[in-house]
Order: structure tokens, then sequence, then C-alpha cells
């Protein structure tokens, strides 16, 4: 490195500016940046744009993939049809709900728990690795303990007996059924959400809680005006990502409830799988997925403007 | 849609409240609330440990959390036939590659994103990670026969046609995750966080932008390379409808498949399951606990970060 | 995204479109006529339905052995978990890739069978030798579609009525004369049920109402009430019928009304571990089980007596029926360049001594009329039970886009059973649905 120093130590500094780092922008190099991008994006394109296209396409179209003619081009009648399908109307609201559930709850406590996780102390790796097993667990397996923990005499009604309440059929009553699946979720995903936060607070600068300590800041001020903020890239990644992957549950549900009772725990995804490979009908399967796709986008893009819209 | 680089922090009220406390110094009650969730978090695998342990006879039988007469037999059975074996050398295989290749190439473009932008690059970046939000029911068929028609592998010509291609080929099983378009929007937002003021730097001494990126960036990026390295390792692990399309055999099979050999409907087989399922956790918790260590706290590091 | 006009940006669409289009009809998804793996007539591919450990352990030691050293042929056998099969068979179909033999149940057939995909097995059946045809004619019309054989049945699958013998004689009832009819069953539950206040603590008869399983139980009501799921021909409803308000009002009935005698509303009891079953536990007095989880039910409860019920009928029908018939089975890829050499697989299976042997491994019901003689059914009065039931099992209807169908009418009879619709109501819905879907299909 043959920077000079001085110059370097300004910028460190300086810490963070506020300016963007796109305004910044120099005439030269203005596309070593393709160069960066180019091999990821060319792969990306090659092994998960095309076939996404490929699913737009089919959506306009008939296909069962053991049929031997092709697919048959059908316009938007896939579209059409699900515009007055009661059971997709359904299967989009449980989604909106299971996500908007999953989420704060999961945010809110992956934070907490990545704070006190983020001060080192002997033994911290084992803190945060038990807190990471869930995410790393076969679901498959898991999910059979948790069949057994909601059962009638399983761990949970055990409890409530010992507080002298009446045992609940959790996963089976249709008022019930998501919330149960819901704090499965939020167990299994906590420990991922937790180290990318873990992550987030590592970029954040010391010298800006000793600058806040210097002007008095307690514990919650320190949180409040120097953890929160340089956060904020961090927390529209694991917001976003939350959404992306909490829209689309399916795995979950088809252990636990098998989407009952009543359609309650069957979600959008989990109806495109049945749609594309119990009932083979890949072309309404992929109107049926990008009706979901642009849900989740309008839904990230909304929540993302929430957490940049309000400048502190 | 991009987050803004964060303002400065507001000063606190103007008195002062009390002396900081020394940074490290915790307090009892947060050491409480961090023992309490991890125990309570652990409890369904502490279960399951019990089970991998329980004779299969009693499985679920009784409700104590120590097996009253714990065996080994279970992992022998998990492990007797080899398939477990082998499908971990395979998922080992297939994770490795990934974590390379998304290590080096998606925290690159991740970066360029964030510190080099360029003519049109905010609608490629969108365009690339918006495809994560396509459900994988309707994108495998497709990725499958692009698999196999894969030119120049398994019997095709280059045009693809005439063989089986990348099918059933390790090959095959790593295509779609040799770059998650989630990282690359991981590590444009990681380096978000930073501005262009140390690239400027360097630049004014001369350095190409390769060498800035590895020299002045990257050290400071170990967090962000550990976590893309875990999430990627994760991911490829756990993942199952795509290696159980595209793989046939025994020698292609991945963990998550080999798991699925203890489901017998209707005569499921708890023990072995929840001991290939502790058995196939543990390279995954290798790789976070080794990983992990890059997560040294900013607070008690000498060094500074902006 | 500021850097594209609007007028750009609808441009910018249509031409993805038109591409993405183009890439459909242009490549990958012409119909694909190529062989299987393994092409050639000395091997075999082979995926093979379930993962049940008894049944990947005798394939793999004792029926590829054996067929290997009898042909000479290789045979590679993958075991595909139920959940599995489909997205795997379909990606394979769509590339050209599936398998010579491949097994499902007789519910996906006809979707096979519709595009062409799987082989017409008349004429092999034809040339067996008519004394094993005939032993193993009742679990054929289950692989049929319109009268032509494309599956072979490996083995019976079928529901009875498991009963507690002891809680029988408790509420002075007579273990050895149990109900013929469902009416029967019905004032035996009442007398059965233990409640505790207002919630039942032991069920006086439990049926399958989990998702699925209680479109399986509504189709048994339904057949021992005389009635039919589709008409004939196959192309509309026929459940929209007084034998089918007969047969939901019965089964709605158990769980609502002044005396609920069921609870475990959408539980999937039958897939507990043994040690969890409710007749095991003493939660449940009699309970509908298949086979393998009755079979399973008495070994984990050696100190009961658990035993199964023959079929029942509703009063003014005449025949009793259960839900059931043809299991899981074998068939042959159309394009399978080694057909022949598959269906000598499947033949090897179908051997009395063979299929005796597997169908004992995993605690079935034999598809061989003469297993009643065999060591296996003697010494169980379970399977016994279920091999004498055998003739009154009703299988689903085997017709194009069945799942689907059946999904619909699933649907529509929980409605009815958590009672947020009125049986009738929920009947002539699920008529509807079902008609569309057929006539779609």
């Amino acid at each position: 490195m043959t920077s000079s120093p001085t110059a370097t130590e300004a910028v460190l500094e300086s810490g963070r500016t506020g300016r963007a780092p796109r305004r910044a922008r120099r005439r030269r190099g203005r596309l070593t940046g393709l160069w960066f991008v180019l091999p990821a994006a060319a792969i990306v394109v090659w092994f998960t744009l095309v076939p996404v296209f490929y699913g737009l396409g089919l959506s306009f179209t008939q296909y069962s993939p053991l049929g031997r003619t092709g697919p048959r081009i059908i316009g938007f009648d896939n579209y059409v049809r699900l515009a007055g399908d009661a059971d997709f109307r359904q299967a989009i609201g449980v989604t909106v709900r299971y996500t908007v559930q999953v989420l704060p709850v999961l945010v809110v406590l992956a934070l907490l728990l990545a704070v006190l996780a983020n001060k080192p102390f002997r033994g911290v790796g084992l803190f945060r690795s038990a807190l990471y097993l869930p995410h790393i667990v076969s679901l498959t397996a898991v999910s059979m303990v948790w069949l057994w923990i909601y059962s009638r005499d399983g761990m949970v009604n055990e409890l409530l007996d010992l507080v002298g309440l009446d045992p609940q059929r959790w996963l089976h009553e249709p008022g019930s059924a998501l919330t149960a699946v819901s704090a499965m979720r939020v167990w299994k995903a906590l420990g991922s959400n937790m180290v990318l936060l873990l992550a987030g607070l590592q970029a954040i600068p010391r010298h800006l809680y000793e600058a806040a300590r210097m002007d008095g800041a307690n514990a919650w001020q320190q949180f409040r005006y120097v953890t929160l903020p340089g956060l904020r890239p961090m927390l529209v990644y694991v917001v976003t990502m939350d959404i992306i992957y909490l829209s689309q549950s399916f795995a979950e549900l088809f252990v636990l409830t098998q989407g009952g009772p009543l359609g309650e725990t069957t979600t959008a995804n989990y109806l495109i799988y049945n749609e594309a490979f119990q009932h083979n009908e890949l072309g309404s399967a992929s109107a049926m997925a990008f009706v979901l796709f642009a849900l989740i986008i309008g839904f990230s893009f909304v929540s993302l403007r929430a957490l940049t819209g309000r400048k502190s | 849609m991009t987050a803004p680089a964060t303002s400065r922090p507001a000063g606190g009220p103007a008195r002062r409240l009390r002396r900081p406390r020394t940074v490290t110094g915790r307090r009892p009650g947060s050491l409480a609330v961090l023992v309490i969730t991890t125990l309570l978090v652990l409890v369904p695998f502490l279960w399951m440990l019990s089970l991998a342990f329980t004779p299969e006879e009693a499985a679920f039988g009784s409700a104590r959390l120590i097996p009253s007469h714990p065996t080994l037999d279970n992992f022998e059975r998990a492990w007797s036939d080899g398939a477990l074996g082998r499908a971990m050398v395979n998922s080992l295989i297939v994770t490795l590659i990934a974590v390379v290749t998304n290590c080096v190439l998606a925290v690159a473009a991740g970066y360029a994103f964030a510190l080099l932008p360029f003519r049109g690059s905010r609608v490629l970046f969108y365009t690339l990670v918006s495809t994560v939000a396509v459900p994988v029911s309707v994108t495998l068929i497709p990725l499958f026969l692009m698999a196999k028609t894969f030119p120049l592998t398994g019997g095709n010509d280059i045009t693809g046609v005439g063989g089986t291609g990348l099918l059933n080929t390790l090959g095959g099983v790593v295509l779609p995750y040799l770059i998650m378009p989630m990282n690359i929007f991981l590590a444009k937002q990681f380096f978000d966080g930073f501005d262009g003021d140390m690239a400027e730097a360097a630049r004014i001494d001369g350095a190409s932008e390769l060498r800035i990126f590895r020299q002045v960036y990257l050290p400071l990026a170990k967090p962000l390379v550990a976590v893309v390295a875990i999430f990627t390792f994760t991911g490829v692990w756990d993942d199952f409808l795509w290696p159980l399309v595209v793989t046939t055999s025994h020698d292609t099979q991945t963990v998550q498949l080999a798991l699925t050999r203890f489901l017998g409907s209707g005569n499921v087989q708890y023990g072995a399951l929840m001991a290939a399922a502790v058995l196939v956790t543990l390279p995954v918790l290798a790789v976070f606990l080794f990983n992990q260590r890059h997560f040294i706290s900013g607070l008690t590091e000498g060094s500074t970060k902006g | 995204m500021p850097s594209i006009t609007p007028r750009r940006r609808a441009g910018a669409t249509a031409a993805v479109l038109a591409g993405a289009l183009l890439l459909v009809s242009g490549c990958g998804l012409q119909p694909q006529r190529s062989g299987s793996s393994g092409g050639d007539a000395s091997s075999l591919t082979v995926w093979w339905p379930g993962t049940n450990q008894a049944e990947m352990d005798f394939v793999d030691d004792t029926v590829v052995p054996a067929f290997e050293e009898e042909t000479g042929a290789h045979v590679e056998v993958t075991f595909v978990d139920w959940a599995d099969l489909s997205p795997k068979l379909n990606a394979a179909f769509a590339a050209g890739t599936a398998p010579d033999v491949f097994g499902h149940g007789p519910a996906a057939v006809a979707d096979f069978v519709v595009n062409d995909r799987v082989e017409d097995l008349g004429p092999y059946v034809d040339r067996m030798d008519p004394a094993l045809r005939e032993d193993i004619s009742a679990s054929l019309p289950g692989g049929q579609v319109d009268g032509t054989q494309y599956l072979m049945p490996l083995s019976v699958q079928g529901t009875l009525v498991a009963y507690d013998a002891d809680a029988f004689t408790e509420a002075g009832l007579d273990p050895d004369d149990p109900p013929t009819t469902w009416e029967g069953v019905r004032d035996a539950a009442e007398r059965l049920t233990v409640r505790d206040g207002g919630t039942i603590t032991r069920a006086g008869l439990l049926v399958p109402s989990n998702p699925l399983g209680a479109q399986q139980s509504f189709a048994g009501f339904l057949a021992a009430a005389g009635g039919a799921q589709l008409s004939d021909d196959g192309s509309t409803a026929a459940f929209d019928s007084p034998e089918g308000e007969q047969a939901l009002d019965f089964f709605a009935g158990l769980y609502g009304g002044d005396s609920p005698v069921a609870d475990m509303l959408g539980e999937d009891y039958v897939n507990m571990p043994p040690n969890q079953q409710p007749i095991v536990k003493g939660d449940a007095a009699m309970a509908v089980l298949t086979a393998p989880a009755l079979q399973q039910a008495v070994e984990a409860a050696p100190d009961k007596d658990i035993r199964a019920m023959p079929p029942l009928r509703f009063e003014d029908s005449d025949t009793p029926a259960m839900w059931g018939g043809a299991g899981p089975g074998l068939m042959i890829n159309a394009d399978s360049p080694a057909k022949d050499l598959g269906w000598d697989f499947i033949a090897d299976l179908l051997a009395p001594d063979v299929s005796g042997q597997y169908t004992e491994r995993i605690g079935a019901v034999p598809v061989h009329a003469s297993a009643v003689d065999s060591e296996y059914v003697r010494s169980s009065p379970v399977i016994a039970a279920f091999v004498a039931a055998s003739p009154s099992f009703v299988p689903n209807p085997n017709v194009p886009g069945w799942t689907g169908v059946r999904d619909a009418l699933d649907a529509r009879i929980a409605e009815a059973l958590f009672g947020t619709a009125d049986p009738s109501d929920a009947l002539s819905d699920a008529a509807d649905q079902v008609d569309s879907l057929l006539d779609a299909g």
C-alpha cells in the first residue's frame, strides 16, 4: 500500500461523511465497476435470470411437464383465472399475515441478541453458535420435535397445565395454527438474523461511541443515536431478506400442518408447489408465482421506504 | 431505495449523567437475558439429541430429556449403509465450491455496486437481486433443462444435444449456488456503510482499483466475508429441491436427500433420523465456529473503521 | 429506476416478454422422445416409491440381486420419498430423462396416461400365467384407466375400523360381535366416549380428517352409503347426491351436534409414532386405521386387545364398503428402450413368494387372494381382516386431473367438518369446482 499516510489517516478519522458514495463518481474508472460485477452478473443472468424469464413466459401458456407437445400459448388466461380464484386470494392473505406477524418479532429479537452477543467475553462463540443452531438443523427432523412440542400431551400443553390452563390444539385450530408455525419460524430464523446484525455492528466505528460518551450519552442514547443509524444498511438487508424468504414460506407449513386447517396455513407458495408438482400445471403455477413476485417486490419497496425514509 | 449514509450522531443531553462504564463491563441483567434466551432456543435441539440416543421403540415414549437407556444404535444405523458418509463428501465439495465463488465474485460485485457505480448499475443490481423473489417451483424445470443441455458435458455436443449434460453430476448440483444474488445484496449493503474517501486517497497515490479493493476495503470487510461464507455454506448444505431433481444416484446425493431415507411413509425411523440430522449439522457448526471469530467486536479492537 | 424513461421501459418489457416466449417455444420444451438413461436393454433404472427401511432393504438385498442373477442385466434402484416423487418425475419427463420403471400411487396414473408417458401393460398381463393373473385380479382395476392396465399394484391399501376390545367389554358391548353398520358404530361410539365436562378425554371413534385424509374418509362413507364420487365415465361430480349428503352429515356429525364422539379434527393421527397412537394410549376406543398403522399399534400395545372390524355399510345400503383398493405400484416409461426387461422386474415382484415376503416386511396387505393361507396372514389377525376385506375396498377414480379434483373436494369437506359450511352447501360448491376442473382437463 503506497498511499500517503496522511490522506488515509484523514479519511479514517473522518468516519462516515453524509454523502452518498455514488455522488462521488469519478471520471476515471467509470466502467471499472463493470469489470468487478461482470463475472457474478454473468453467472446470475445465465443460471437464475434465464430460468426466471423462462418461467415468466410459461405463465402465458398452459403446460404440463409431463406433456409431449410443449407449452400452449393462452395469453393472459392464467392471470384472469387467478383473479377469480378464492383459494389463491386466501393464500395471499395467509402469506401476508404470516410475513407481517413474524417479521417484527424476528428483527427486534435478533437485534437484542446481536447487541448482547456483540460484547466480547469468554465463551461468546458458544452463545452465538447455540443461537445459530436452529438455522442449520434439518427442518424435516426438527419439525418432528415441534410436532411433538405442540401435540396434545406435548411441552406447551404441559406448561399450560402447570398454571392450570386447558390444553390447546395449537396446530389444528384455525385460530392458532398460523401463529404456532410462526413461533417455530421465529425460532428457526433468529440465528441468521442475529449473525447479519452482528456483522453490521462490526462496521460501526468505535470513535462514534467514544464521542457520544464524551457528550454524556447513556446506553440507550448510544444505541439510539449511534448503533441504529450505523446498522441501517444491514437492517435494510435483513428486513428485505426476511420479506423475500418469509413470503415464500412453504417447507415448515408442509411438514407441520400440510396447509390445514381450512387452508389457514396454505401460503401462496404452498399452492404454487402443489399446482406445479401435484396438479402438473406449470403454466398456472408460474402465473401464481409472478403475482406473488409482484407482491414481494411491492412489499419490500414499501418497507424499505419506511426504513430509509426517516432521516434521524 | 438505497440506504443513505448515516448522519453524524446527534449529541446526547448536555449534562453528564454519570461516568461511562468500561466498555467491556457487562451488566448481569443482559447476561441473564442472553443465557435464558439461549437455553430456550436450545430446547428443541436438545430433544433431538435426546431422541438420537433413545432406542427406536421408546421414541416419544416419555417426557424426559435424558434418555433412560441411552444407546449409540441410532448413530450406527444412520451411518451404516454408507449413504450418509458419501452424501456428506458430496455436499462438502459442492458447498466449498459455492463458498469460494460467492466470497470472491459476489463480494466483488457488491463492492462495485456500492462504491464503483457505473451507468445502469442500479438497474442491473435490482434485476439480479429481484430474481430471489421468484418461487423456485417455477424455475426448477427450466433450470433442469439448462443443466441437461449444458454444452460439452455428459455426452453433449457444443449445442447441448445428445447427452444428459450436467444432470446427475456434482457440477450440475452446484449450478444455482455459484452466485447467490442475496450475497451480492449483502455485500453492497455492507460497503454502503463506507464512503469513497479512502479510495480517493489511494487513487491520488496511484493505486489500481483492484489493489484498492484488496488492500483498503477487503481487510475491513472480514465480518462480511465471514457472513457470506457462513450463509452460503448453510444455504447450500440445507437446500433440497434442486439436488432432489438433478441427482439420480447415490454417487451424487447430498446430505438432505440422504436424510429422507429415514422418513419412510408411516414408518419414520425417529432415532436414526435424529442421529443423522445431528451428524449432518456438525460440519456446518464447525464452519460457523471457525468463521464467527471474525466478529471480534469493534469495541475492543485498537483499529478504527470508517 | 430513474435511468429508464417510461416509454423505453415499456419497450424493454415488451422485448423481454417476447424474448421469454421465444425461449419457451424455441428451446428445450419440444416434445421429448429420447430414450431414458440406461439406453440399452442390459440395464434398467428404477425409481421406487417411498423410503420405508424394510422395503429398501428387501429390494436392495433380495429382489435386485436375484433379478440381476436371472437376467444378467444391471439394475439401479433409486428410492424416492413419497412427498418428492412428483417434482422429480415432472422434471425428468420434461427433459426426457425419466427412468425405465417408476412407482407411484394410483391417484397419479391418469395424468401419465393422458400424456402418453406410460406403457399399456395389457399385453404383458395377458401373457401372465392365468392362475397367477386370477390370483391378483382383485387389485388390478385400481391400476387401470378406462379399462387399460398401466400400473401393477404391489400391495393393497385400505382402511378399517380398529377397536379396543377391552373398552368394548367395559362399556357393555360384545367385542366378538362388533357393529356391522355405521349407525351401529355411532351408537357404540356414544357409549365408548368419555367426557370431562365439555371436552372428550377418550374418543369413541376417530376418523382421518387431516388434509387429504378427509377426502378419503368421505369417499369411504360415500361408498358405504351406496354413492360414487364421479359419474361412471368420470366426466362429472356425482357426490352431490342424497348418498353424499348422508355420508357428509354422518362424518360432520361425529364432531358436532349435541354429543360429539370424535376429536382430533384435522390431525393426522394415522402417521403418529406407534406409541403415540390414540388407540394405543387409550385416547380412543375405535379408530379408522391403515393396515401398517394398525399392525404397528398392535405391536406397540401388547397388553391391549386391538382388533379390526369387518367393512361397514349404512343401514339403507346393502353392500359394505371401505375406502381403499390398489396400493402403490410400478409403471413402465413409454419411451423406455428396456420395456421387456422392466416387465420382467415387475413380474418378479408379483411372484407369490416374493410378493408375500415383500408385504410381510412392510406390514401391508398382499395382492394375492391366495395369500390368505400364508403364514404371514394367518399369524396376524389384523392383516387377515384386511385380506378378507379386500373385495370391499373402493378406490378413488382414475381420471386425468384427479389430484386437483381431490384437493378441491378435500377443502370443501373440511369446511363442513369444521362447521364453517353447511354440508349440503359444501357438496354443491365442491361439485361446481370439480365439474369445472374436469371440463378444463
